[in-house]
């Protein structure tokens, strides 16, 4: 295959914006944007909610400033004030530039972009298009992409990082329609894969595909991880396959019940009761259920989201998606039964280490979005932050690449090192003895990972999480795959995800153990408060001699000091 | 063999997936394998496969990513009819079977074959790019992300639904055109070239709707509804195909193209005779050349098996065409006000 200057890993927000970036900085380089799905399949356009930018066309006292603050507020001033200033103040130009472009956002009655609040945020800055935001930008992207004719490699799962010493020379692929592994030489590539939270399996709102994979290639390959142990949890996801249940659910005075019949929020939160902030209702859920107050199933325990003093009207009227899940995921009317949920894992913070330009520690090799740590959202991220991350993010990592590119010679790739590539994958392929299914691993860290890794972490738990990972990581070199085609091979690709999971899985529980202390979504109850002093740093994971070797980086701080976060 | 998916004890039923397989590695033709699994209430035709996958049968292949009916992934036809596996439930499957208990799983239609229920989208992502599905912005390069365009909400609400579109492709599959004709624009890209054209902030309407109007294009579809039934997301897609139709007319005549002059010519005679004057149809639509070259032969033909239509003069006004005729005036000025009503929402 021809040399790329730029090879772009992933085809939602943060990889698609990047490619129109790196387009339009320089038209005469030869990019290439590979994507396990068709792009506008990227989990991207699960968002519903919306993406923040102080526009002030809600609020016309919003400042640039005051998203600032509650970012760097939100999380737990552990974020980098340095990007957060960039994040916030690209934020109006980026999304006054999706709309120039054709994003369908909702509009005010003046006809510029509409706005709401959102949690965490002191003025109601979130932009958005009805409940499909994320969708609507996605699909806007795509079609600009399609307009420039970006190079599309649809369905080619990505493999591995072609290394030497300490630059990078391409990416090694397979085709998934004809099984085909493939080079793809580059200057540079670009890791815009999206998050991790999956590892949680059915506990976890994300795609059967955020599976890290961008992360676990970068970090077999010597790349450090950042902040791994922050994982958001969502306090409603349905009991059955973890997908959301939003918050308006309850903003509309939907009641969280125990199996007592109880509206236990009282005891957790007396005032906003089931409208406390996400980690707090998280963490009373749990609480619930961890005290034997929750409702008993094979899907596992739960409580329930009741709206059923509403009435069928106004849930017909104004929560007609909720409804809707609730009968489609759970076979539950919530006009008729309260709909059963607990917490799910919904959100990386942690990604590939990067500086403000997206650039990782080896040459040539850059991340952005949902996969990289910036870091702008520390310990907890914002609603609606993210979407901005990848957006902003994107584009910057897609200059920065197209400028640099040129700095590097042309790479190849040796035959040999295609060859190893695939005898991996044979092997995987061969039939054994005694086998493991991967089914049962995946499910079985799912269950590790939210009983020990989970919303309430602790010294003891950690090191049975841990334990139960190497385990896993022991059995996962008896997994075999069955489906011995080449042609669109779902259950090797399958198997390849699970092994990504497992190697994340480790940073994320090795950071949960280290980190002494409790801040944004990591809590700890052996360290039940924030400790500045000892914990005030970000952690690093990197893969040394098949261990995660640990170790930290400082925070960039700016014009604010540290303050107890309080709502 | 069954296997249980889920011990709950909220009542269970045993189901049959009879499930289209094709692996063009070793099969010479496709064929039907049957999966019995015991099911619970509320399991979606998605996880019922995700479960056969696992426990029955990893060979079985089928694509999937968010499972929350938002990517678009997994549609496929269920019980004859296309759409999205990860929001169709089981139980309500059971009650539209063929077969008792046996539902029966698919690939979607009219789009090339990979492997079991995977079908290739490329072709439609070609087309995306024939009938330029994107805007093309009036705002300077150079002011790009400087402002916002002004855009009332009555605007947002013309292209609000149509940008619902997940690009499924159940309407692709259910299209009845391009089950002959391959190279049919399709329901999906009208759709979404509809959404373009009435967006103020696009500057090449015209180019879009030049190549629309063009053979494979909007004047071949037969309004059999069948996109707008399967439409996962409910989108009105109809309404965009005849929206697309009169724009065409209103902005370039019905010179321009054959699809509008026949549809011109249709209602022509429909309003003078009640009936068609077949005749002349081909050469009204499409011109005397294009007739003469094309249709020659077949005349011919027709002669020699005297099977030709009567000529014009001879065509004589149905039975009751005085009634008809005010019926027919009372229909279009309806059908006028309602569109009007329509854009204005
Ligand atoms: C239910 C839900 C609701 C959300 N709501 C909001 C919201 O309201 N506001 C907000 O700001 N954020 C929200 N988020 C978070 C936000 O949607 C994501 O963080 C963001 O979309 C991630 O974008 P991304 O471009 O980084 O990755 P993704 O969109 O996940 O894209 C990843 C890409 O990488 C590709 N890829 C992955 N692995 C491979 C591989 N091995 N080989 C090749 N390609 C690969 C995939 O094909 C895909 O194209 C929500 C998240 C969820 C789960």
């Amino acid at each position: 295959m021809k040399p790329f200057d730029i090879v772009i890993v992933g085809g939602g927000g943060a990889g698609l914006y990047a490619a129109m970036e790196a387009m339009k900085t320089n038209p005469a380089l030869n990019i290439a944007v590979l994507s396990k799905v068709y792009p506008n399949r990227s989990h991207t356009s699960a968002a519903q909610g919306g993406a923040n930018a102080a526009l002030g066309n809600k609020a016309k006292d919003d400042t640039i400033e005051m998203h600032i603050f509650d970012t760097i507020k939100g999380s737990d001033y552990l974020a980098d004030q340095d990007a957060v200033e960039v994040l916030c103040s690209e934020a109006p130009k980026i999304i006054r530039e999706l709309e120039n472009i054709g994003t369908p956002w909702s509009r005010m009655e003046d006809n510029t972009i509409a706005q709401r609040p959102f949690g965490g945020a002191g003025r109601p800055r979130c932009c958005y298009c009805a409940d499909k935001t994320g969708h609507t930008i996605l699909q806007t992207l795509y079609e600009q992409c399609l307009r420039k004719g970006v190079l599309f490699f649809n369905e080619y799962f990505a493999l591995n990082l072609s290394v030497n010493g300490s630059r990078s020379r391409g990416l090694i692929a397979m085709n998934m329609k004809t099984g085909k592994v493939e080079a793809f030489p580059a200057k540079t590539v670009i890791f815009a894969t999206g998050g991790y939270a999956k590892m949680y399996w059915n506990r976890s709102s994300n795609a059967a595909g955020n599976t890290g994979d961008g992360q676990a290639i970068a970090y077999r390959a010597g790349i450090p991880m950042k902040d791994m142990e922050f994982v958001q949890f969502h306090p409603t996801g349905l009991r059955k396959s973890g997908l959301l249940v939003t918050e308006g659910a309850r903003g509309e005075g939907g009641y969280l019940i125990n199996k007592d019949g109880e509206r236990f929020m009282v005891r957790y939160a007396k005032e906003k009761m089931e409208l406390g902030p996400r980690d707090l209702v998280s963490r009373s859920i749990e609480t619930e259920i961890l005290e034997g107050r929750g409702f008993d199933s094979p899907a596992g325990k739960y409580i329930h989201l009741d709206l059923r003093h509403l009435g069928a009207d106004l849930i017909k009227s104004r929560l007609p998606q909720i409804r809707e899940m609730s009968l489609n995921f759970e076979g539950v009317d919530p006009i008729e039964e309260p709909i059963p949920v607990r917490p799910t894992a919904h959100y990386s913070m942690g990604g590939i280490d990067t500086d403000n330009f997206g650039r990782t520690i080896m040459d040539g090799v850059y991340a952005a979005g949902e996969c990289a740590c910036v870091s702008v959202h520390g310990a907890n991220r914002l609603g609606g932050n993210s979407l901005l991350d990848i957006l902003v993010f994107g584009r910057i990592v897609g200059h920065t690449a197209a400028e640099e590119a040129g700095k590097f010679a042309p790479a190849t790739i040796s035959e040999l090192e295609l060859k190893e590539s695939v005898d991996e994958l044979r092997n995987r392929m061969q039939p054994s003895g005694h086998y493991e299914r991967y089914g049962a691993l995946r499910e079985e860290l799912g269950q590790t990972l939210a009983l020990n890794v989970g919303i309430f972490r602790e010294s003891s738990l950690l090191h049975k999480g841990i334990q139960d990972i190497s385990g896993l990581k022991e059995r996962f070199k008896k997994v075999r795959v069955f489906d011995s085609s080449d042609v669109f091979n779902t259950n090797l690709m399958q198997v390849l995800e699970l092994k990504n999971m497992l190697d994340l899985a480790e940073t994320v529980a090795v950071g949960a153990l280290a980190r002494e202390e409790s801040r944004g979504s990591h809590t700890r109850i052996d360290f039940p408060v924030r400790d500045d002093e000892k914990w005030h740093k970000h952690t690093l994971a990197t893969l040394v001699d098949g261990k995660v070797l640990p170790g930290e980086k400082p925070v960039t701080m700016g014009r604010y000091e540290l303050q107890e976060r309080t709502y | 063999m069954t296997e249980t998916i889920d011990q709950h004890q909220e009542g269970k039923r045993d189901v049959t997936f009879r499930v289209f397989r094709f692996n063009p590695q070793v099969d010479s033709k496709p064929y039907f394998d049957d999966y019995t699994i015991s099911a619970e209430r509320g399991i979606t035709v998605l996880r019922s496969l995700n479960y056969i996958k696992e426990h029955v049968d990893a060979t079985l292949s089928f694509r999937a990513f968010c499972q929350a009916g938002i990517c678009g992934s997994c549609s496929m036809r269920v019980n004859g009819i296309s759409k999205l596996a990860c929001t169709s439930q089981v139980w309500e499957e059971l009650d539209k079977c063929r077969e008792p208990g046996i539902i029966k799983v698919e690939p979607l239609r009219s789009m090339p074959m990979i492997k079991d229920l995977i079908v290739d989208m490329d072709p439609l992502v070609d087309k995306m790019k024939r009938y330029a599905n994107w805007i093309e912005s009036t705002m300077p390069l150079d002011e790009m992300g400087k402002k916002e365009f002004l855009v009332s909400e009555e605007e947002f609400h013309r292209y609000d639904k149509a940008t619902d579109c997940i690009l499924c492709a159940s309407c692709v599959s259910e299209c009845s055109i391009l089950r002959a004709n391959k190279e049919y624009v399709s329901p999906a890209v009208l759709l979404k070239s509809y959404r373009m054209n009435v967006d103020s902030r696009d500057s090449i309407h015209d180019i879009r709707l030049a190549e629309l109007v063009k053979d494979h294009g909007v004047w071949d579809c037969t309004h059999c509804y069948r996109c707008q039934e399967s439409c996962v997301k409910s989108i009105p897609i109809m309404e965009a195909i005849h929206a697309i139709r009169e724009d065409a007319l209103e902005c370039r005549g019905p010179k321009d193209t054959s699809g509008a002059k026949h549809a011109e010519a249709f209602m022509e005679d429909i309003e003078k005779k009640g009936k068609l004057v077949e005749a002349t149809l081909p050469i009204r639509t499409n011109g005397m050349i294009w007739t003469l070259r094309n249709l020659l032969p077949m005349a011919m033909k027709m002669i020699v098996k005297r099977r030709t239509p009567p000529p014009p003069p001879l065509v004589k006004s149905a039975k009751g065409i005085k009634i008809f005729r005010a019926m027919f005036r009372e229909m279009t000025e309806h059908v006028k006000q309602d569109h009007q009503k329509s854009h204005k929402k």
